[in-house]
């Protein structure tokens, strides 16, 4: 499929097939793809770039299951640098933002799959969050945690997210979804839910009323076939059920995982994804580069490779920090604004669910620019 | 076409399917052509008797340099030799005469310079002939490439030989054209025939190529349109000027400012992306491998955006000792490293026989090329001694120094420079030294700093003043540029550093600078992310695999990687890595170590081209 056929498919808003995905990410020029991955963006977003105030929390690192490219993962309580925080040290998190007077609106909560807590231990800590702060929005438990309650408590997936919505659950985040050919899954994470399960779970959400996000981890032993089904994959349950707010890809780190002999994805290799994930599901309306995993230089640039979203301010990230991520633990609204000021796009504050809390020049960019944000030795990467 | 043109040609094999359409009926009122010696060709292109004449390179150089006519060479249209010919023909074609006895034939020269030898080339003075002249000829190459067996045939009945070994010669030995290697490969050629005259006789300037005007309008295909996206259609003019640009038409100082300010990120990257690929038509990226040396921190200079420096009473200050030195050389050429990019402060206690002692010992001990002071080093030196830049320079390459790095430009706009860098040597000197280094056959690299707080327009004047200079000498090899590293300096950061501004002002460089060959990424300060996604922005060299770097790291910037790393990176972005050296000539491309020949004999010795003279 010639790239000038796949171009007026898109202008003329016909969805892509399989083979129009394969031409994308083989195509050889990168700035062709982001030049009409940036026209669907504009077309869609204008110049707008989003991002939120959030925290992270991340309750356990104890997990039952052994995905070889993860680095943040102690398999069993007691071994070393395993953690499992009490209710209290997770809602003191909190606390201390409220104290501070950081006005977060978004808490992301993503854990191991521990086996020896009781469910209870989630609902309380949802509960207990909310107590503190009854406006902040709770997006917690991937696919893959919510299919664990499942097994794990002998509860249908339905009533386990009933349970944890009644608890203050407002939105799942989009991890595990790794890559869905079972061909990866059995080498990479053979003992945690496989695609079928992993989508069913957010289908289950979306019937529900619940949103969601999505992702794909890319860079490691897949093909581009196997990018292209994972994204006609995702494409076809938001036909089905219009759930999913934002699309994440990930690129796979490695330091400190048992892949440590496969070299990373390239910046050009992250922004041709970024492109071909814009182009291919036109029917999900938000791209995010992840500045954490991305480096603030890439997540930056992929402003114009189709991405409208940043993620936040993120306080406390620890998943890719342990995979070797040089980037800070935490940015200001002032450096983000100035990032996507930058970036020639127009910053816009808003909460979980894309609602406009405050943009342009209702926002504070660091302006002079501020010494802080290159905090880490390679912040800036 | 008006009138009749005059071509003259030499008679030799390679000549003809350049001349085949002409023979045979192509435009037959509009050309007249006779075949002569090359002399009798130069004779008549200088006399004016020829419009065109095509001719040995060889004697294109004899007549720019010697007559000092305003020559110029049509584009895309020579005869290159790509391998070894028999002992037999080698005498058509004049090398014997050309390079045989200098450079041990065409193989050698490919071996040492990775670079196309040119043998014939269409030369006429300066508006002699226009395009429409240039298509009539590019359309006679294409009939003669159709017919390479009747050309062979026809040659023996006249010359004798055997027909079927022209025929060979002509389709496997021989090829035509003449796109940015070619002229690499001719920059080469001519660099090598100036050293090997002696100094007293020689010309200021090695002898360059210059095409006809109409040479832009040739070959480079427009970038497809772009539909109107955004606010874009609220700045008319700035599409238009950058498919211009991208199809080489140099750009005016105001229409890079408007460029500058009003061009789209991805816009501005694909003009700059269609001109590299013009320019560097086979794909390749380039890196070297060399280790950059400090040999002292003490500094006079002070500039406030420097954390490297020490001031001469610092306890931290230092300068490297013969063993400290020794080691780090080993090391590099253990690595596989050529070449040292030397740099220090400007340190009062260092004379200039310092450096003539250092250089003569790296030379005498080490097979590594010596990339070393920048332009306010050698006025620094300068001054001190009381000579003029020009004998300190001469000195200095007796030496061994090879060529020039072009650090410390920082912006060339005194206004920039007064503020950030008051005792550095202003833009006059700076472009002084590197004029001076031209001339006496040095190759030089130019830089760029920005986030001081300077305008398009500052920006503006800095790439103007590098093309004038480069118009005049082509000593330039390469540019680069990056943005300010704050962190530990005397100097706020004030201004805009991010990936996105680097990636404008490098894109915007490739599309200004047209007459520098390279474009070299930063990713030692941008991160090799962004430096690979630069190659897609006009970039052509990923840099050095740096052993060593103390500068931009003590001022936050650390990042490394290997010549492996670099070159899967290379890969993933769609090239092919290739090592080179200073003058960007290719090195074999091998498993182990690089090896370069030295004899210590000072500035030729590790100069792959001269090691086997």
């Amino acid at each position: 499929m010639a790239f000038l056929e796949i171009k007026d498919k898109v202008r003329a808003g016909e969805p892509l097939g399989f083979e129009d995905g394969v031409a994308l990410f083989q195509h050889p020029n990168l700035l062709d793809l982001g030049q009409l991955a940036n026209e669907v963006r504009e077309r869609m977003h204008g110049q707008r770039t989003y991002f939120n105030r959030n925290m992270h929390i991340n309750a356990t690192n104890v997990c039952v299951a052994s995905c070889r490219f993860c680095s943040f993962a102690r398999l069993k309580p007691g071994d070393l640098g395993a953690y499992t925080l009490s209710l209290e040290e997770a809602w003191g998190r909190l606390r201390a933002r409220v104290q501070a007077k950081d006005p977060i609106t978004e808490i992301h909560i993503v854990n191991g799959l521990h086996d020896g807590l009781p469910f209870s231990y989630y609902t309380e800590l949802l509960a207990g969050l909310k107590r503190i702060c009854p406006t902040v929005h709770l997006k917690a438990f991937t696919a893959v945690e919510i299919f664990f309650f499942h097994q794990h408590y002998g509860m249908p997936v339905e009533e386990v997210l009933t349970r944890l919505r009644a608890a203050g659950l407002d939105s799942l985040p989009g991890g595990g979804a790794e890559i869905f050919a079972p061909r990866v899954r059995r080498k990479l994470c053979a003992d945690k839910s496989d695609a079928a399960e992993w989508l069913d779970v957010h289908r289950t959400a979306h019937q529900m009323g619940l949103r969601s996000n999505c992702t794909m981890l890319y860079g490691h032993i897949e093909t581009i076939e196997e990018r292209v089904e994972h994204l006609l994959r995702l494409r076809a349950l938001q036909d089905e059920t219009g759930g999913f707010q934002t699309f994440i890809p990930l690129a796979f780190h490695a330091d400190g995982n048992a892949m440590q002999r496969l070299a990373p994805p390239t910046g050009v290799e992250d922004l041709r994804t970024f492109a071909v994930s814009r182009l291919l599901l036109h029917n999900i309306p938000h791209l995010k580069a992840y500045w954490v995993m991305l480096g603030l230089k890439t997540a930056q640039t992929a402003q114009w490779f189709g991405a409208d979203d940043l993620d936040g301010t993120v306080q406390e990230e620890r998943i890719y920090h342990m995979a070797g991520a040089e980037t800070p633990q935490h940015l200001g609204v002032p450096d983000i604004v100035h990032l996507i000021e930058q970036a020639g796009r127009v910053p816009v504050e808003r909460d979980t669910l894309y609602n406009v809390l405050a943009e342009g020049s209702d926002l504070v960019s660091s302006k002079p620019f501020r010494r802080s944000l290159p905090q880490v030795a390679g912040a800036l990467s | 076409m008006t009138g009749r043109v005059s071509l003259a040609a030499v008679p030799f094999l390679s000549a003809r399917p350049l001349t085949y359409g002409i023979e045979h009926g192509l435009a037959e009122d509009h050309f007249d052509l006779v075949y002569d010696s090359p002399e009798g060709c130069a004779g008549r292109v200088s006399r004016g008797e020829a419009q065109l004449a095509l001719l040995p390179s060889v004697r294109y150089r004899h007549l720019a340099l010697d007559r000092g006519l305003d020559l110029r060479v049509v584009p895309h249209l020579a005869a290159v030799v790509h391998d070894a010919l028999p002992p037999e023909v080698d005498g058509e074609y004049d090398l014997g005469a050309l390079v045989g006895g200098v450079l041990g034939g065409v193989d050698a020269w490919r071996e040492r310079t990775g670079l196309p030898f040119v043998s014939l080339l269409w030369v006429g003075r300066n508006g002699a002939v226009g395009l429409e002249v240039a298509n009539q000829l590019a359309h006679s190459l294409r009939q003669g490439l159709a017919h390479l067996r009747d050309i062979a045939t026809a040659f023996a009945q006249v010359h004798g030989g055997d027909p079927a070994h022209h025929e060979r010669l002509l389709a496997h030995c021989l090829g035509y054209g003449l796109g940015s290697e070619e002229l690499s490969g001719l920059d080469a050629f001519f660099d090598h025939l100036h050293l090997a005259e002696a100094p007293s006789s020689r010309s200021p300037v090695p002898a360059r190529i210059r095409l006809f005007d109409f040479a832009f309008a040739l070959g480079s295909e427009k970038p497809e349109p772009v539909p109107a996206a955004g606010t874009k259609g609220a700045m008319p003019g700035v599409d238009a000027l950058l498919s211009d640009a991208a199809a080489g038409k140099r750009l005016s100082p105001a229409e890079c400012i408007r460029l500058y300010e009003s061009a789209p990120l991805l816009d501005l990257g694909r003009a700059a992306d269609e001109r590299r690929r013009f320019l560097h038509p086979r794909n390749r990226v380039t890196y070297i491998i060399d280790r950059n040396v400090n040999y002292t921190n003490l500094c006079l200079t002070a500039c406030k955006f420097c954390n490297f420096f020490r001031p001469a009473k610092s306890k931290e200050a230092y300068t490297l000792s013969r063993e400290v030195l020794a080691q780090k050389f080993s090391e590099t050429v253990a690595m596989g490293g050529i070449q040292i990019l030397l740099q220090g402060g400007v340190n009062p206690q260092l004379r200039l026989d310092y450096y003539e002692d250092l250089f003569r010992w790296t030379k005498a001990n080490f097979p590594l090329a010596l990339h070393a002071l920048s332009p306010e080093e050698v006025s620094f030196i300068a001054k001190q001694e009381g000579l003029p830049i020009r004998e300190v320079l001469e000195r200095l390459i007796a030496a061994g120094l090879d060529s020039l790095p072009g650090g410390g430009a920082e912006i060339l706009d005194d206004e920039i420079r007064h503020r950030i860098s008051p005792l550095k040597c202003n833009t006059e000197t700076w472009i002084e030294v590197m004029r001076e280094a031209h001339g006496l056959g040095l190759r030089t690299t130019a830089t760029l700093v920005f986030g001081f707080g300077e305008t398009a327009g500052h920006i503006t004047r800095h790439l103007e003043r590098l093309r004038a200079l480069q118009d005049q000498t082509a000593g330039f090899t390469a540019f680069i540029c990056w943005p300010f590293q704050a962190e530990g300096t005397r100097l706020r950061l004030g201004d805009d550093t991010t990936a996105q501004r680097y990636l404008r002002v490098f894109s915007l460089a490739r599309l200004y600078l047209d007459n520098f060959p390279n474009l070299q990424v930063s990713w030692p300060t941008m991160g090799p992310a962004i430096g690979q996604v630069a190659l897609r922005f006009g970039g052509n060299d990923f840099g050095s695999a740096m052993i060593e770097e103390n500068v931009v790291s003590q001022a936050g910037a650390v990042f490394k990687l290997s010549a492996e790393d670099i070159e899967r990176r290379v890969r993933a972005a769609g090239f092919v890595p290739r090592q080179r050296n200073m003058r960007y000539e290719l090195l074999p491309i091998r498993g182990g170590a690089i090896s370069v020949r030295h004899d210590g004999a000072g500035r030729g010795a590790a100069h792959p081209i001269l090691a086997g003279a």
